[in-house]
């Protein structure tokens, strides 16, 4: 056992799949102790937040201020209100408008900003103008106000008796805060989803619940499939015949269709992630049962187990004593994939709605469904399924590795 | 041997790879060359019925105006008398209006100030003092597209046929219209009385005034006779000899696209109706697999007119820089006129017998999350436009006062205020389990809506949140269409607890037809009931107010009443409405028209997606860009 390992962790393979499952495991457990809460509550309102650091403005407008007078603030604010591109639909604006523009210097953002305020009417509908280009001026408009606003921005607070506003406050371009010290400061990595989930929150327990799932349903598959298969190698005759002839039928009908089928029918409010592990289970077990009993079979005429036989050992015995260890490095490859398999299986069936209930569990599937049905893929919004797909993608790979580096160190036709 | 044998096998495949290609290329260079020639015989020949042969429709890109988000599958019937048609750009009465393109009414509605614009109709028209009788004329200009003229005996003919094989016009109006005259062009519509002689909802003649399309008596016999009075068959009838009186005729249909062709002979272009045809030659209209299918092709402007929700539609602006814009600039981008309504079923005695727990789980619910969720705030809050049975337009909010009931309002996600109502209705867990219980057993309801509706899934899992947030188990269930329109619709059904659907928008007879459809009793047992009340709740109370209101005309006490059954409605808690929501999405894209109405240009047409109601103006005032 100790040597079969040390040549486990010898290969190269199985120690780099199994390092990043190790790693994927502990941010499972770990991340959660750092950020504690329900990962399903929806604390934003709207979709979609992009990822980021989210200064609560209310606090910051009351944390204590530092003056930094930083000589590219202003150039800053400007190219955050008025890109090249906006400069141009100015000048656009004013050729349509019959302005002369041949003085005017299109970086000279004082002299656009004149010649803009001098000219520009919100109401004036210049012919041939499409109605989304004037809402565009519209906005550019009030951003361009924006610019030219006072150096101050007055807080003012209504007065308890008149209710008139007072002015309490006020912030110059000058001030700044320190992020430390502001009492409400969110760091979302990966932003919100549909729902106004934080996304990594709800990865991380998303991985959590796939890698239970997968469990799962690799146990299920992998004991239905193991036990079938030693019974029909062992036993043969009209049992091999029979299992087979269940095994084949199962073969024969595509198991996802059957997935699909019995998800379905099962319904909504009985699916619960555990269910739904069970149900993949019980669909994916055949080449387990296939494999297993043509090892079996190879395995049943060895002299130890003649032996055993003449011993009167009884069948169970024989089969868990005599067999089972022959076959248990398989069994645990077989169980590896069919793990990955099952991952890998909730994510297609959530991501069809068939998976388990969005607002019990958080799973991989489910979140892509969700992004799916948002358009998160059309209107921009990577986080809400890149994340996703690179774990679906990390786990099966690191499982798959490490399979292959078993393969590697128990198949005697592959060892170097 | 063998290997000689794997040559010959590899070079057939070659030679049939190259076969393959040149026999897919030669079809497709005869659809090129064939099809200018098809959509530009019709112009030449003036005969704009004539309907294109093959698959191959290449419509002139600045002559056509394209849809999207109204037809969803090949086009089963062009009979305006039928019944069970899909033919989204024909035949579809919405409670915004009709759609007028090919039939029209006797009048077009406008939501936006409530006004009806004759159509066929001439002039303004009159009810008698007791509002028994309404009259009107049909205009002299009006013409079949035979060119046979529109008279006051097509009205009568579409109505009788209507009641007599009980198309949507004979359910619709058969219990409020007993008879409709006609003489020569003056039509008499004769309201249906009740036991004290009076009308039993004169807002109901109005509805048919906006909402039903005039078929040509002639035409009628025709099918009539072609059915040989069978009303099955006629009811069924595809109507490929259809006469009509709108701008728009069939000109192709498949399974790919449904395209109307303008009628340059129509009637309208008399200066009695709008004095000019429509600009666009061809409407248009992709049959798109999905949502997603026919957003991509707004957003790459092979669409003009869009009606399908789009999820933070600003971006498509803000952030893409796409000529496409709504009718309102800002958020909520269009005309809310309806809101889609959590129905709790009163089959189901737990819901049934507690009004308090109706009304917790409705005020835990985060609406705020809702609208910014599944409507990404193309909806007014709760917190501006506070809950009641009125839509949010101006003219609906004024028909009730808004402090009587300031106390039973609520803005949601009120956990505390939810979890004292329902300790104080003694609905408590009594076994530990963290769920409440009523008589001994957990309450365990679920929460439905249609699966792939992602907006009202979206609600429906918030829904549910809040009910795990008050210790209320709410499951959602996300059944296909089919199974849910048959069940939903059935008067005896459980297995729906709470489930969604939408209440009417607006037409004349609105807001007294949502407030009848949110508590009316006269749709409770109804089978296969798409009208109204599919929670089955029974108030007898309410449904006499109900009754009292379209008899009254004075507008204190219209206001009288319709503040009582607000109160009754926020005390009883039937329902619960989730967000506002317009009845048409209109988002177009200003690449080839423009000068689509928007709310600020002062023109009072209203964003019906450019065909209802009138809506139908739109057309009139188009122009290509640049």
């Amino acid at each position: 056992m100790k040597n079969t390992l040390r040549q486990l962790f010898h290969s190269g393979k199985f120690v780099a799949g199994f390092v990043i499952f190790v790693a994927i495991l502990l941010t499972v457990f770990i991340y959660p102790l750092v950020n504690p809460g329900d990962p399903l509550e929806m604390i934003g309102v709207g979709t979609f937040a992009r990822p980021g650091t989210y200064v609560s403005l209310y606090d910051a407008v009351r944390t204590d201020t530092q003056t930094l007078r930083l000589s590219e603030a202003d150039d800053n604010r400007i190219a955050k209100a008025l890109s090249a591109e906006d400069r141009v639909a100015m000048v656009e604006w004013f050729t349509t408008m019959g302005i002369d523009v041949s003085d005017l210097d299109i970086d000279d953002t004082d002299a656009l900003l004149d010649l803009w305020n001098a000219n520009y009417d919100p109401s004036i509908k210049p012919q041939g103008m499409t109605m989304a280009k004037r809402n565009y001026y519209k906005r550019l408009n009030n951003s361009l106000q924006e610019i030219r606003a006072a150096d101050e921005i007055i807080l003012a607070e209504p007065d308890e008796e008149s209710g008139a506003l007072v002015k309490s406050d006020t912030i110059s371009k000058t001030d700044y805060v320190n992020v430390s010290q502001v009492a409400n400061v969110k760091n979302l990595p990966l932003g919100t989803d549909n729902f106004g989930r934080d996304v990594l929150k709800e990865l991380v327990s998303a991985a959590g619940t796939s890698i239970v799932i997968g469990l799962i349903a690799g146990t299920v598959a992998t004991l239905i499939g193991l036990s079938l298969g030693l019974l029909s190698g062992y036993l043969g005759g009209f049992a091999d015949d029979f299992i087979m002839f269940v095994t084949n039928v199962f073969t024969v009908i595509p198991s996802f269709v059957l997935l699909i089928l019995i998800s379905y029918s099962i319904g909504q409010e009985q699916r619960g992630a555990a269910v739904v592990a069970v149900v993949i289970g019980l669909t994916s077990w055949t080449w387990t049962c296939r494999s297993v009993r043509s090892q079996v079979i190879s395995l049943r005429n060895r002299d130890h187990v003649n032996l055993s036989k003449l011993s009167g050992h009884s069948m169970i015995r024989i089969v868990l004593t005599d067999i089972l260890p022959y076959i248990a490095s398989y069994v645990v490859m077989a169980f590896i994939l069919q793990v990955s398999t099952g991952i890998l299986s909730e994510a297609q069936l959530s991501l069809l709605g068939l998976g388990p209930k969005t607002t019990e569990t958080a799973t991989l599937g489910l979140m892509m469904n969700w992004a799916m049905l948002y358009s998160a893929h059309t209107n921009g919004s990577w986080w809400a399924y890149f994340p996703v797909i690179l774990t679906i993608t990390l786990i099966s790979f690191s499982l798959n590795l490490m399979n292959t580096g078993m393969d590697q160190v128990f198949n005697p036709t592959l060892r170097d | 041997m063998k290997k000689i044998l794997a040559l010959l096998l590899a070079a057939m495949m070659v030679v049939g790879i190259f076969a393959g290609c040149s026999g897919s290329d030669k079809p497709a260079e005869t659809k090129a060359a064939a099809a200018p020639a098809e959509t530009e015989a019709p112009a030449v020949t003036e005969a704009p019925a004539a309907p294109a042969e093959s698959g191959a429709v290449e419509l002139p890109r600045n002559e056509t105006l394209y849809f999207a988000g109204q037809q969803w599958g090949t086009v089963n019937s062009w009979s305006p008398i039928g019944t069970n048609q899909n033919n989204s750009m024909a035949i579809a009465g919405n409670s915004g209006g009709y759609r007028t393109l090919m039939f029209e009414t006797l009048y077009m509605y406008n939501f936006m100030d409530g006004s009806l614009v004759p159509l066929l109709a001439d002039g303004d028209y009159a009810w008698s003092d007791d509002m028994t009788q309404l009259t009107l004329t049909i205009k002299d200009a009006a013409k079949w597209s035979d060119g046979t003229p529109v008279t006051a005996a097509d009205v009568v003919r579409t109505f009788d046929i209507g009641v007599q094989v009980g198309n949507n016009t004979g359910t619709g109006f058969g219990a409020y219209i007993s008879s409709i005259e006609a003489d020569g062009q003056k039509v008499t519509i004769n309201a249906a009385l009740n036991d004290e002689g009076a009308p039993v909802n004169p807002l109901k003649v109005l509805d048919f005034l906006t909402g039903t399309p005039i078929a040509q008596a002639a035409w009628i016999d025709t099918v009539v006779d072609r059915c040989g009075g069978d009303t099955v068959a006629i009811l069924n009838d595809a109507g490929d000899d259809v006469v009509w009186s709108g701008p728009y005729t069939k000109y192709y249909s498949d399974d790919q696209k449904v395209v109307l062709i303008r009628d340059d002979n129509y009637w309208g272009q008399d200066a009695s109706m709008w004095g000019s045809l429509p600009v666009p030659k061809y409407i248009a209209h992709t049959i798109y697999a999905d949502n997603a299918a026919g957003e991509t092709a707004l957003k790459a402007g092979e669409v003009d007119v869009c009606q399908q929700f789009i999820g933070n539609i600003q971006n498509l602006w803000e952030k893409d820089g796409l000529p496409i814009s709504t009718y309102y600039e800002e958020a909520p981008y269009g005309v809310c006129l309806t809101m889609p309504t959590a129905w709790y079923n009163m089959n189901i005695p737990v819901l049934a017998e507690n009004p308090a727990l109706r009304k917790a789980i409705a005020m835990a619910v985060d609406y705020d999350s809702i609208i910014a969720n599944a409507m990404t705030n193309q909806s007014p809050s709760f917190s501006d436009v506070p809950r009641s049975l009125m839509n949010p337009t101006d003219g609906e909010q004024a028909l009730y006062d808004h402090a009587a009931v300031a106390d039973l309002q609520w803005a949601g996600n009120d956990i505390e205020g939810a979890k004292a109502m329902l300790d104080a209705a003694g609905i408590v867990d009594s076994d530990g389990d963290g769920w409440r219980d009523w008589n001994g057993e957990k309450i365990s309801l679920n929460a439905v809506c249609p699966n792939g509706w992602s907006d009202w899934q979206a609600a429906m899992e918030i829904v549910a949140a809040a009910g795990e947030k008050i210790g209320v188990e709410i499951t959602t269930l996300y059944p296909e269409w089919s199974i849910y329109q048959t069940v939903f619709t059935s008067p005896s059904q459980t297995e729906y607890a709470i489930f969604m659907w939408s209440p009417d928008a607006a037409s004349p007879s609105n807001p007294w037809q949502r407030v009848n459809q949110m508590m009316g009793k006269v749709y409770v047992g109804a089978e296969n009931n798409w009208s109204g009340n599919w929670g089955q709740y029974v108030n007898d109370e309410a449904d006499a107010l109900i009754n009292q209101i379209p008899l009254t005309t004075d507008s204190a006490e219209l206001k009288d009443l319709y503040t009582k059954l607000t109160e009754i409605y926020l005390t009883e808690v039937p329902s619960f409405s989730l967000m506002y929501r317009p009845s048409l999405f209109h988002a177009v894209n200003e690449s080839v028209w423009t000068n689509f109405p928007s709310g600020d240009d002062g023109r009072n047409i209203p964003p019906a997606d450019c065909t209802d109601g009138y809506g139908i103006a739109a057309l009139y005032e188009l122009e290509l860009v640049g």
